[in-house]
């Protein structure tokens, strides 16, 4: 009889569906792109090549003045930040990855509707 | 001295100063009238063995309307363009020379059609390796070096050319796509279409048509949207192997659709604008002149904005001045052009109203009127009418409004008093009355004594109407866009320039000062309007910048712009300024002349408290010979006139802090302004912290959505050094680990103790 209750317990759980994994959306790192459309508050993706202080800065094209710019401490491998665009001029801006000593490691445009 | 002389011309020729093209004054063509005079257009100050781009239009003109350039030596017609015939446009190359050889021989052909013959010349030196699109007014530039699609666009978006962002060459008509088949060499030419985001919907996605859809189905003909533009290959698009983006000139002068992966040459195209007379290229020269096909009443306007204002930003109404008060004759917005031009003829209240009677003397045998020479304090001269003229006529003393004597005088008197027997009117102005008589073909009805002249006449009258009293209402497109505009007017470099003009001789108000060269200078300077210039202005310029009181009660157009005609704005000089019209105003009252149908109106505007005229129209008389300011601004270009500033914002301790730290380099910097825009939905300003030497005012105001801060060393006595730094402090309202954006700086201005408007270079 306990031989049957194994069994049958064993073929259970041997029948129960295997979980399977959630698909994720493969997530755009926004430098590895030429161009993008920001909207307020959007999180973008980016990798740093080690963990220290960086700072990611905004820049007029058309007069190549900046006009925001963040510090920040990141880490080595992918990073998340919010870009808001409620104060920034409609158009195109370039958004440029800088290391602590201001050398541009990354640029893109994006455009704020 | 000579050294300065040649780095003067130098930096002149270098700044392209003097070149334009100047245009002739309106006039009307007969209908149907074939080889009509229009010369009078000229191009000046380019080099003479230059080759020019020049290009002569007809924009919208009444149907049968041509142009024809007699003599085209030394000229060659650019592609999709011949010398000879009548045209509507025509694109040329050639010598300064030989163009306004060509253009003193443009005539004109009309139909029967009447209307406006707007008549547009421009002018550039022709760049190699472009090729100008003269229905569009833009510019093409092929790159024969293939790229893949989506580098194409990159890399065209990424070209500037005479100020303007290039991008990947957009097909938006059969002329356009003609144009680019003629003028490019290579074939498969990337341009801007793609189906990309979604299979077979067929959209532009560069240039001012982006998001455009013109086809939602693959095959030549299928989907196609009417009233788009498409020239696909038969058969194709097919999106055989994934084919998402477009090429022209395929197998021939069609389209087809290509993988990415593909590197073809491409095309960059440079203007955004649909009128080649809204052209904004720099150093590309314009101008036009509005005729007409027979006498058509209009009212067209051309209004100078200054260098630093885009007339585009505004627009305008037609108004009447009825009952004493001003109303629109219809609601109708007319834009203004980049070249401030606006036509309101459309809205014009073409209705006349009853003005009074009309006076007119034909030879009779009693002098019952005489004219007396000009009198300095009438400005004008006493016309006398016996009142017995009027006896059983019914006709009112006083509605007599207009005169007509002999072949002397016709036009409007204005009413004085009785002197006896005779009733008195004033003819306006100096008439030269004594070469009027003398030319007359009355002379045997007129009687010379004691310097009047009497009149043996009869008389007749008849009632007079006239059209309204006009007025253009300049209007803001915006009102967020025009308290942007007024922040950039007035701005540090005004206020210290007003301060160093009072302390350097203007003290005295009415004194010309050593520093402000022209008369609306010190207009502007007077921001009380009471004609003098003093301590009481300075202070209220102070108060403006430091956001204490702003200088005008309400932000509307009509209490910070000044209007003037071109002809009054000329002839206010640094001695006359207290003497002339000194308010602000967004309307200006005109008169439609019945005699002159075809109106034109040359307007300028300058604003309240744009001490160094940095938003001003320049005067042509002596304005550009001394207005130095603005000969500043241009030069602001310059690296010699930048100082530097570094931005940085950060996350410290749950508070967001931007901090702007000063590099004026050589530059003895007496003031700066800095407005810092914040997203009020996210953040509260808190603070403004100032590390400055000496004693200057510093000035940090919150003004809702933004923050004005800089500082400012009236007297000069001191200088702002690289210690110069700015902390701004707010707290978030919000959760918030990312600041990027929650503030940008817009409006910069720096000044230096010579009054010269700096640039701020922010890294």
């Amino acid at each position: 009889m306990k031989k049957i209750i194994l069994i049958s317990l064993i073929l259970l759980v041997g029948c129960t569906k295997p979980e399977l994994p959630t698909p994720t959306m493969p997530i755009e790192k926004i430098f590895t792109v030429t161009e993008s459309k920001v909207t307020n508050g959007q999180t973008i993706y980016f990798d740093l090549p080690s963990s220290g202080t960086y700072m990611l800065t905004l820049v007029e094209i058309s007069t190549g003045q900046v006009i925001s710019r963040e510090k920040f401490i990141g880490q080595n491998g992918e990073n998340t930040k919010k870009i808001y665009t409620k104060s920034l001029p409609t158009g195109y801006l370039y958004l440029v990855l800088e290391d602590v000593n201001k050398n541009q490691l990354n640029k893109t445009k994006i455009t704020i509707n | 001295m000579k050294k300065l002389l040649v780095i003067c011309f130098l930096l002149i020729s270098f700044l392209g100063f003097g070149q334009s093209v100047s245009a002739p004054d309106s006039k009307s063509f007969l209908p149907s009238t074939t080889g009509q005079d229009a010369s009078g257009f000229v191009l000046n100050g380019f080099s003479s063995t230059a080759t020019l781009l020049a290009s002569i239009s007809l924009v919208n003109p009444p149907s049968g309307t041509t142009f024809v350039l007699n003599t085209t030596t030394g000229l060659t017609a650019a592609s999709g363009f011949i010398l000879s015939g009548n045209k509507t446009r025509l694109v040329v190359t050639g010598t300064m020379a030989n163009i306004n050889t060509a253009l003193s021989s443009l005539k004109v052909n009309t139909g029967s059609v009447r209307g406006n013959v707007v008549l547009s010349v421009a002018a550039t030196v022709n760049p190699t390796g472009y090729f100008y699109n003269g229905t569009n007014g833009h510019f093409y530039r092929p790159i024969s070096t293939g790229a893949t699609y989506t580098n194409a666009r990159t890399l065209a978006s990424q070209q500037t050319f005479k100020g303007q962002q290039g991008y990947l060459v957009t097909i938006t008509s059969a002329d356009e796509d003609a144009f680019i088949f003629n003028n490019v060499p290579q074939n498969t030419i990337w341009f801007a279409l793609t189906d990309e985001a979604s299979e077979a919907r067929w959209t532009i996605d560069a240039g001012p048509e982006a998001g455009t859809l013109i086809k939602i189905n693959n095959g030549q003909l299928n989907g196609n949207i009417p009233g788009q533009y498409n020239n696909w290959a038969p058969g194709e698009p097919n999106n055989s192997g994934n084919e998402d983006y477009a090429v022209t000139k395929w197998n021939g002068s069609q389209w087809n659709d290509l993988p990415n992966h593909f590197v073809n040459p491409y095309v960059i195209e440079f203007g955004t604008w649909t009128n080649p007379d809204d052209a904004t290229f720099t150093e590309f020269y314009t101008n036009s002149v509005t005729h007409s096909n027979g006498e058509v009443l209009t009212a067209r306007f051309n209004i100078d904005f200054g260098g630093n204002v885009d007339e585009t930003k505004f627009s305008a109404k037609a108004n009447t001045f009825v009952n004493n008060v001003w109303g629109v004759t219809n609601n109708t917005s007319r834009a203004i052009s980049g070249l401030g031009k606006v036509d309101i003829t459309n809205d014009l209240d073409t209705n006349k109203i009853s003005d009074g009677f009309k006076a007119t003397i034909t030879p009779g045998q009693v002098e019952w009127s005489l004219i007396n020479p000009y009198e300095t304090s009438r400005n004008g001269h006493r016309l006398q009418i016996d009142e017995r003229v009027f006896s059983g006529t019914g006709i009112n003393l006083n509605t007599i409004k207009y005169v007509k004597l002999f072949d002397i005088y016709d036009g409007p008197i204005n009413p004085m008093d009785f002197n006896g027997w005779w009733k008195q009117w004033v003819v306006p102005g100096n008439i030269n009355l004594a070469s009027k008589v003398a030319a007359s073909s009355f002379q045997s009805n007129i009687r010379l004594q004691d310097g009047w002249y009497a009149f043996k006449a009869d008389y007749s009258f008849s009632p007079v109407s006239v059209f309204k009293q006009h007025g253009i209402d300049i209007i803001a497109n915006s009102q967020t866009e025009l308290n942007t505009l007024y922040n950039s007017i007035v701005t540090v470099s005004d206020v210290f320039l007003a301060f160093k003009e009072l302390s350097n001789g203007g003290i005295f108000g009415n004194e010309s000062g050593n520093e402000f060269t022209s008369g609306i200078q010190f207009m502007n300077a007077d921001v009380d309007g009471n004609g003098v210039f003093n301590e009481a202005d300075t202070y209220k310029l102070l108060q403006h910048l430091t956001g204490a009181q702003p200088l005008t009660q309400y932000s509307a157009l009509t209490y910070l712009m000044k209007l003037y005609s071109k002809s009054e704005y000329d002839a206010i000089t640094k001695t006359n300024w207290n003497t002339q019209f000194n308010s602000t105003r967004s309307l200006y009252p005109f008169n439609l002349n019945s005699g002159t149908l075809n109106n034109t109106y040359n307007l300028n505007v300058t604003w309240v408290g744009d001490v160094n005229l940095s938003h001003s129209a320049q005067q042509t008389v002596s304005g550009i010979a001394t207005n130095s300011m603005r000969t500043m601004s241009l030069s602001t270009q310059s690296v010699p006139n930048q100082i530097n500033a570094y931005l940085m914002g950060e996350n410290i301790g749950g508070k967001v802090v931007i901090t702007i730290s000063l590099d004026p380099l050589q530059q003895e910097v007496v003031g700066t302004q800095f407005q810092l825009n914040y997203d009020n939905t996210s953040l509260k300003f808190e603070k403004v912290e100032f590390t400055t030497k000496g004693n200057p005012t510093n000035f940090g105001t919150d003004r809702g959505s933004s923050i004005t801060l800089g500082s400012l060393i009236s007297d000069g006595s001191t200088t702002l050094d690289k210690t110069t730094e700015y902390k701004i402090t707010f707290l978030p309202l919000i959760g918030i680990n990312s600041i990027l954006g929650l503030t940008s700086i817009s409006t910069t201005d720096a000044v230096n103790k010579n009054g010269t408007q700096l640039k701020i270079k922010i890294n």
